[in-house]
């Protein structure tokens, strides 16, 4: 018996000494680094990331358009001014303290969260056995989209740590501001590269739909070319896209939003947004309806009083990109001006709606190419194109105003509520002139989140 | 059931065979008290008798040999009151024949003068039946019994203990073995009785052999046992630091779980309450906070299975929508247990104690041991135990009615008006406002301007009285092979606010068996099922979903609760917070709170099983070997829906939404142990333990979203559009070898040496072991000779230890890097993206915690005073820390865990324990108080703060100099008076229009201006010190005991003062602000500042600051409990005891906090964030009557 007893006992308590490998346990249900990053397939997958980056709340879903559009002379913060309304109204009216200014510091964190995806890709692909053409091309994809992440920090707040590698957590602290300048400078040697790694448009397959292309790189780069004030290197490469990549002006302007139009001929890249529970919809179209219309409509991003005015008798885009009154519920008019352009239905509630964010489009190369080349008859007619599709008359230099303030007039109405507002004002330099006009007292650039100060004191503020 | 009382039956059987020893027996001096009555003598009496009777006077227990007592006779007039016992000796004795030793307590013996000097080794002294007696020997139903008594928690043999016959006059006592042998009648009762012992009955049953285990009383604390990781020890011989409740503690205190009922009476841990709600968990701290990102919960072991307490919102389903920073405290994964079933709790607080847990033993050890059968106990016990109770709110916020909250908001808004608007007048309609403005901020919401007369109380609405109820049933007893001990309990308690409650079925069998000689096997089980229903009543008013408790608080009273139709108003709420062309007013659209606990619903089920089996062989003297197994299977399930008919905040439509969850925990452990125990020559006690132990735990989690339900009629996923779900896996494991010895010369010198090695999967290549040592020495110098004379003083100890623990709470794959799917659209469908979401760091390994403790442990006249004072130091190095990183890294806000940075806690702990009467009237006293500085040393290489977002934004600071998680904003200095004041004050950066009535922020960096600089720690969660003391009175049957306990120098973020105190009137707010600046005349109680409805753009009021930081010390009678145990007389005799008590729990709370619970944490589980409140469920008052019997 003793024996037995003893014998079990034994038994059980080998049967369970462990080996060392007892203690080596491997993530189950997510992958892990080390094991990730092989195949042409794992860079796909890997870049696919990097475009999911624009969808997030610090990037095109909420916080550039509410410092490109809500901190312009576009829109305002909406009528009720609590919660996220409160948040806005400083920014709107430019008295945003950096250590509450949360979409501020999320427009910082998430455009590095994509900027670090699109490293991975770059530092991690070249020893990969695939098809070099696709390899290219996705080299290309993370290019292009670092390079659009970088322009919107840029723009934001000037002076930003330029990080073109995967480095690690102690690494981050080493990396000190630069200048805008220097940004754009390696953003436009990117541009160049990714333009030429980059696929055509009409190269892709049907699913490809939405990714980086030639296109995409050359409208890109142009814009930043002008930001950087280089206006004579954005010509040639403005020419080119109107040349070689295949984009069209759309016969009718409301036809270049809405579910059924998206990635058409007109558009150059957009940000793809699908409703339906699969955390890939848009915030921004419930954000924008007027109170009460939906049911959650929060009525942010409100367009100002003045921009129904600024629509000229007959214009097409008025109609397409904003209402000024609405049937509520009860059947009753009510008299509220709101963003149309990206719907106002959503499938689900609560920020999941399938509509797309256009980031370029082919009207905005022809008017960029007009501000490159200045006053000019050809100039005119690039922006005559775009005032004819919308169903008015041409201007020429015998308009009133001056070619400059025509010019941004026009982008104003044309490019309305997508996110080139503000970045327009301070590229044509009117920023301040404009927003003084409105009794504001602007900063040019957004404060740096004091979580970054606080991180590195090295760190400088911009100033107020 | 009749298969076991079979065995039982036959393990009985076998326990009978046994071998007769030879009696050696003292007698006792009542036994023939009736006989002596028997001779007549009216001049003289017996000695023996007189000795009987001054046993009854003095309470003592007299031992004599009968020849030496013999027929001594005592004359009339010598036995009278004498003031003394010595008195009546000097007296009554014939000093020159017979002399008196005094054993211990209250125990004597007489012996022959010039005899032997100890009872041991005197001379036998038989069982002398007196001369009446003589004819029960020859009485045929009599019989031989014999015996051996032991201890029950050591099993050591115990000498001296009486034994009679009940009622009867025979008697005996236990010889050095413990044994004993007399005759007696075959159907009597035996008493057995032991100083430092509580008294025990035993039906003989015919039984030759009556073997008994006599427990240790538990008011002489020397000789409590004290269990200890991997064994027990007797208090005496306690080195290290060990806190301990045992049942009579906690069995009056009215709560879900064992840790709410030890709160406040164990010294240097600390039990938090954070949220009311039934089910909830509590967070205990020992000896302070001493990890960051690790978790700061202790390790629990029950019943020798270590488990640690699992929150992870992934195990139990947290709503998904929800925001981790507004997630409600977990609902407690040990809640399962029923305290009912809890025989003693025990903290282990130092190293020494907890070191042999290594890894996992830095935040202290709690040892849970359930009951368990008697060995010996003979007939059964049945033990029946039931409460019922009715809770209310402890306490409700003073909040402002209708027409003072009318007020404040046209104040807020006419402030700002008058400001912002030019050619403004304080007296302009609406209408007037409109042609100035689009803003809806300034208009004046016509409810408010000609008051309708509703004045709601949303309070009253939310809360009601609620019924708790609690049964158990148990049923122990034991054979002298085996014992049981086997309950089931139900266990009830509704919510004070609609739709929550916890209701608990729980069952536990516990058996020991001696199948042979020198095995020893046992198995328990533990089954219980748990459901929890959750409402939402603990978020803010903004969270989805929204919590009720906020909602009521800050939702206008001039809002009707219902419809006219009597429906919940979600519609005709809201019609003056805006209009639908936006030119509304601008007030916060709050949910009605009724409609809240209505139309949404959450579920949360669990079953969870405990078992374990052990057997145990001696190999040789001393030497035993042990094999112990256990499994832990936790299974969670939870559904959530959220109603169509829920209008949240104002929306036409409803969006119903639900969720369905499920996990499973299951937890293995084998560990082998060898043990040892010896003593040398009387001299020297060693014992030893050393072991191998393997531990494995699987999470495997389950969650199914599900929206667009067409209607309300399916709550299930089944009924919605399933649009998300998720399935994950988890492990880790855990290899161990420990080892501890003790060793005692004399009992005076006392040294234990403890060590454990850990290797666990949760850290990175290279850093998987961790080698966890302790040392510590004791030094009774109660035992030296020059201490021995000093009566009054009966023990005395000083201590030391000094070790190293571990804390593995870290999640289980951070030192891999991991990747996370992050989906894109691509032709409009959605395709695979995955990107890295936390780092690599492969030096990621344990924090270590080395402490110092130096205790001492007092106790004079006679114990009935005993202290123990700790001090100890405790410093955690390698700390873990999710280092904030540059946004430029890549990461986010997601912050990485680093071993960086050093954390001290020390303090004091003093327990002090006192009976100050005895006798008729009983009156003890139990208190205990501990402070714990914490201090942070060093923060990685540069010793950068760390700044951490808690539920609204940046708000705790973690720095060199401060606590942990401290709180962090701007320091309010004042309230600007004047322009003149303004203008002279250094420049605010962040007021850009400040006028008078507005904060005057302080410059705390001396630069002449207000900007993020000038943000400083203003205040910290953790108190400075927490005492507790029970008074208890007992006069016969009736006791009475009461609980205060409190805590000085704790702080709590208030965070409904953003809302309920930013001046904007866009919500109700606290009754105090009504004392608010209004104007220099009317400046208020000076310290809350003016209304004003924009106050970012002016004065920026609501900032982060030291406004929104409240005292929350408090002081609370937590308990009272008036108790009445029926004499025995009065019972029949089917029952052997039976007692009924009222108690009241959480009866008052003393405290300067404005919101429910001074002790509130929204984020319990977020340790750098801790003390936040954000509309949280408040704790209940409660009254309940008991009701214990056993027969």
């Amino acid at each position: 018996m003793k024996l037995k007893i003893t014998a079990i006992t034994m038994l059980v308590s080998f049967l369970c000494s462990c080996g060392k490998n007892f203690t080596d346990l491997s993530p189950i249900s997510q992958r892990n680094v080390s094991a990730f990053y092989q195949t042409s397939g794992d860079m796909i997958t890997a870049i696919n990331s990097a475009y999911k980056a624009l969808q997030m709340n610090g990037t095109y879903n909420q916080s550039y358009w509410v410092m490109f559009e809500t901190r312009s002379d576009n829109t305002d913060a909406g009528p009720d001014q609590t919660g996220l309304g409160a948040d806005l109204a400083v920014i709107d009216n430019f008295v945003e303290v950096p250590a509450t200014a949360e979409l501020i510091t999320s427009a910082y964190l998430d455009s590095y969260v994509g900027i670090g995806r699109c490293n991975i890709v770059l530092s991690r692909i070249d020893p990969i056995q695939m098809d070099e053409r696709l390899k290219a091309r996705i080299k290309g994809e993370a290019l292009f989209l670092r390079s659009l992440f970088y322009y919107n920090l840029t723009v934001a707040f000037g002076n930003i740590p330029l990080i073109l590698n995967e480095i690690s957590v102690d690494e981050g602290k080493g990396y000190l501001q630069v200048p805008a300048a220097e940004v754009y400078k390696q953003l436009i040697a990117d541009l160049k590269q990714s333009e030429e790694w980059l696929w055509k448009k009409s190269e892709y397959a049907a699913a490809d739909a939405g990714r980086a292309t030639k296109g995409s790189a050359a409208a890109l780069l142009a814009k930043i070319y002008l930001t950087a004030g280089d206006k004579t290197s954005a010509v040639p490469v403005l020419r080119r896209i109107i040349s070689d990549y295949g984009y069209i002006l759309l016969p009718e302007y409301a036809n270049i939003w809405g579910v059924a139009n998206e990635n058409n001929a007109e558009s150059i890249f957009e940000v793809q947004f699908k409703g339906g529970g699969t955390s890939t919809g848009n915030a921004f179209t419930n954000v924008f309806s007027p109170l009460l219309r939906n049911s959650v409509g929060a009525y942010k991003n409100r367009p100002m009083p003045e921009m129904a005015g600024l629509y000229q008798a007959g214009d097409k885009r008025f109609a397409a990109s904003m209402r000024t009154s609405y049937i509520s519920t009860t059947g009753a008019t009510i008299i509220a001006p709101f963003i149309v352009k990206y719907g106002t239905e959503t499938k689900f509630n609560e920020g999941d709606a399938d509509y797309n964010f256009i980031v370029l489009r082919y009207a905005d190369v022809l008017l960029m190419l007009a501000e490159a080349l200045g006053e000019s008859d050809e100039a005119y007619n690039l922006i005559n194109d775009v005032r004819f599709r919308a169903g008015l008359g041409k201007i020429d230099a015998s308009t009133p105003g001056s070619f400059s303030d025509k010019l941004l007039r026009e982008r104003r109405v044309e490019l309305a509520f997508e996110n080139h507002r503000w970045p327009d004002l301070l590229r044509f330099g009117k920023a301040k002139e404009i927003m003084q006009a409105q009794g504001k007292n602007p900063r040019l650039l957004f404060r740096i989140p004091q979580r970054e100060l606080d991180i590195n004191p090295q760190f400088k503020q911009n100033d107020i | 059931m009749s298969a076991f009382l079979r065995l039982l039956g036959i393990l009985l059987i076998l326990g009978l065979v046994r071998p007769l020893s030879n009696a050696q027996t003292y007698v006792y001096a009542k036994l023939n008290y009736d006989s002596a009555k028997k001779t007549g003598h009216e001049q003289k009496k017996y000695l023996r008798d007189v000795l009987a009777e001054l046993e009854t006077a003095y309470k003592v227990s007299i031992m004599f040999d009968s020849k030496l007592v013999g027929k001594i006779t005592v004359p009339e007039e010598k036995i009278k009151k004498y003031e003394t016992l010595d008195a009546a000796f000097l007296n009554l004795l014939d000093a020159g024949k017979i002399r008196v030793k005094k054993l211990s307590g209250d125990f004597y013996v007489l012996q022959k003068a010039g005899g032997t000097e100890s009872p041991q080794v005197s001379p036998v002294l038989a069982a002398m039946p007196a001369e009446g007696n003589k004819t029960e020997l020859v009485n045929a139903s009599r019989m031989m019994v014999s015996g051996t008594v032991t201890d029950a928690a050591t099993g050591e043999a115990l000498p001296g203990v009486s034994v009679r016959v009940k009622g009867g006059t025979k008697g005996a006592g236990t010889d050095v073995n413990g044994k004993y042998k007399f005759d007696v009648p075959a159907n009597s009762v035996l008493v057995f009785t032991y100083i430092g012992y509580k008294g025990r009955e035993v039906q003989v049953n015919s039984r030759a052999v009556v073997d008994v285990a006599l427990e240790k009383d538990e008011n002489n604390s020397l000789n409590e046992v004290v269990v200890v990781g991997y064994g027990t020890q007797q208090r005496r011989d306690i080195t290290g630091s060990v806190g301990s409740v045992t049942a009579k503690n906690i069995k009056d205190i009215a709560v879900t779980s064992f840790e709410n009922a030890i709160q406040g009476q164990i010294a240097g841990v600390q039990v938090q309450e954070p949220s009311g709600e039934p089910g909830a968990a509590t967070t205990i701290r020992v000896r302070g906070v001493g990890s960051i990102s690790a978790g700061n919960e202790p390790l629990y072991v029950i019943d020798g299975f270590p488990v640690s307490k699992n929150v992870d919102p992934g195990v139990q389903g947290d709503v998904a929508r929800r925001t981790t920073a507004f997630r409600p405290p977990p609902a407690n994964p040990l809640g399962t247990i029923s305290p009912n079933d809890i025989e003693s709790v025990e903290v282990l607080k130092d190293a020494s104690a907890a070191a042999i847990y290594g890894s996992r033993g830095s935040n202290g050890v709690i040892i849970i041991t359930t009951k368990k059968g008697k060995k010996g106990e003979g007939r059964p016990v049945v033990g029946f135990d039931a409460y019922y109770g009715t809770q209310t709110v402890a306490r409700e916020v003073d909040l402002m009615n209708a027409a003072e909250y009318a007020d404040y908001v046209k104040n807020a808004k006419n402030n700002t008006y008058l400001q912002d608007i030019p050619g403004a007048n304080i007296n302009d309609p609406n209408s007037v406002r409109y042609t100035k403005t689009t803003n809806g901020t300034y208009f004046i919401p016509d409810d408010f301007v000609n008051l309708t007369g509703t004045d709601t109380d949303w309070q009253d609405l939310i809360f009601k009285t609620a019924p708790v109820q609690n049964y158990n049933v148990s049923l122990s007893g034991g054979s002298d092979k085996l014992s049981y001990y086997t309950s089931g309990g139900y266990y009830n308690q509704d919510g004070i606010i609609d739709n929550s409650g916890f209701e608990r079925f729980s069952f536990r069998v516990n058996l020991e068996a001696e199948p042979v000689k020198k095995l020893k096997v046992g198995f328990g089980l533990n089954p219980s099922f748990t459901n929890t229903a959750r409402n939402s009543a603990g978020a803010p008013y903004f969270a989805d979903p929204p919590g009720a408790v906020y909602s009521a608080i800050v939702h206008s009273p001039t809002v009707s609760p219902f419809l006219p139709d009597g429906s919940i108003n979600q519609t005709d709420n809201q019609s003056h917070l805006f209009t639908e062309n936006g030119t509304g007013a601008n007030m916060t659209a709050a949910n009605n709170p009724l409609a809240i606990l209505k139309y949404i619903h959450d579920d949360l089920k669990q079953f969870r099983t405990f078992g374990n089996i052990f057997a145990e062989y001696e190999l040789f003297d001393g030497l035993k070997y042990k094999l112990y197994t256990g499994i832990d299977v936790n299974n969670y399930s939870r559904s959530f829906y959220r109603e169509k008919a829920f209008l949240d905040r104002g929306a036409l439509t409803g969006d119903p939404y639900g969720q369905s969850n499920s996990s499973l925990n299951t937890n293995w452990l084998v560990e082998n142990t060898l043990s040892y125990k010896k003593t040398i020559s009387d001299d020297h006690m060693i014992s030893a333990v050393a072991g191998y132990s393997a531990q494995k735990d699987h999470i495997g989690a389950n969650q199914i979203l599900a929206q667009n339900y067409p209607d309300d009629l399916v709550q299930t996923i089944s009924g919605g559009q399933v649009t998300g779900g998720t399935s994950t896996e988890e492990e880790w494991s855990l290899v161990s070898l420990l080892a501890r010895a003790n060793y005692a010369y004399k009992d005076k010198y006392l040294v234990t040496a403890t060590i454990r090695s850990d290797r666990s999967s949760r850290f990175g290549e290279g850093h998987k072991t961790g080698v966890f040592p302790s040392f510590s020495v004791g030094w009774r110098l109660s035992e030296e000779p020059f201490l021995k004379k000093i009566t009054a003083l009966n023990d005395l100890k000083i201590r030391a230890s000094w070790g190293e623990t571990g804390n593995f709470l870290i999640p289980n794959y951070a030192a891999i890097g991991l990747l996370n799917p992050y989906n894109y659209v691509l032709g409009n469908v959605v395709v695979n993206g995955i990107a890295p979401s936390t780092p690599n760091n492969k030096n990621l390994t344990w924090e270590k915690n080395t402490q110092t403790d130096i205790g001492l442990d007092i106790g004079f006249l006679r114990n009935r005073i005993s202290a123990s004072v700790d001090w100890y130091r405790k410093i955690t190095s390698d700390l873990l820390l999710n280092v904030q990183v540059p946004a430029a890294v890549g990461f986010g806000t997601l912050n990485p865990l680093q071993n960086i940075g050093e954390v001290e806690n020390k303090g004091l702990e003093v327990s002090l324990s006192s009976r100050n009467l005895t006798g008729k009237f009983t009156w003890s006293t139990d208190l205990n108080f501990s402070t714990n500085k914490n201090e942070v040393l060093k923060l990685g290489s540069s010793g950068d703060p760390i700044l951490s977002t808690g539920g609204a934004g940046i708000r705790h600071i973690t720095r060199i100099g401060d606590p942990i998680g401290s709180y962090y904003g701007y320091v309010v200095e004042g309230i600007y008076q004047s322009m003149e004041e303004i203008a002279a004050a250094p420049k605010d950066e962040l007021a850009p229009a400040s006028r008078p009535g507005d904060f005057r922020f302080k410059d705390v960096n001396g630069d002449g201006k207000i900007n993020a600089s000038d943000r400083t720690v203003t205040g910290n969660y953790q108190p400075k010190y927490t005492w507790g003391i029970t008074n208890t009175l007992g006069y016969k049957g009736v006791s009475l005991s009461f609980l205060f306990q409190g805590v000085e120098g704790a702080e709590v973020l208030n965070l409904t003062r953003r809302h309920m105190g930013n001046g904007e009137g866009a919500t109700n707010s606290y009754a105090l602000w009504t004392e608010r600046w209004i104007s220099p005349e009317q400046p208020g109680n000076g310290t809350i500042p003016r209304a004003d409805r924009l106050t970012d753009t002016h004065g920026n009021n609501n900032r982060p600051s030291s406004f929104q930081v409240e005292d929350a010390s408090y002081i609370r009678l937590r308990n009272v409990t008036v108790a009445y145990t029926l004499p025995p007389k009065m019972l029949s005799k089917r029952f052997s005891s039976a007692r009924l008590y009222l108690s009241g729990t959480n009866l008052f709370t003393s405290t300067d906090y404005l919101g429910y619970n001074p002790e509130v944490n929204n984020q319990s589980t977020a340790t750098g964030v801790q003390g936040e409140d954000y509309g949280a469920y408040p704790l209940s008052r409660n009254f309940s009557l008991g009701l214990n019997i056993t027969f």
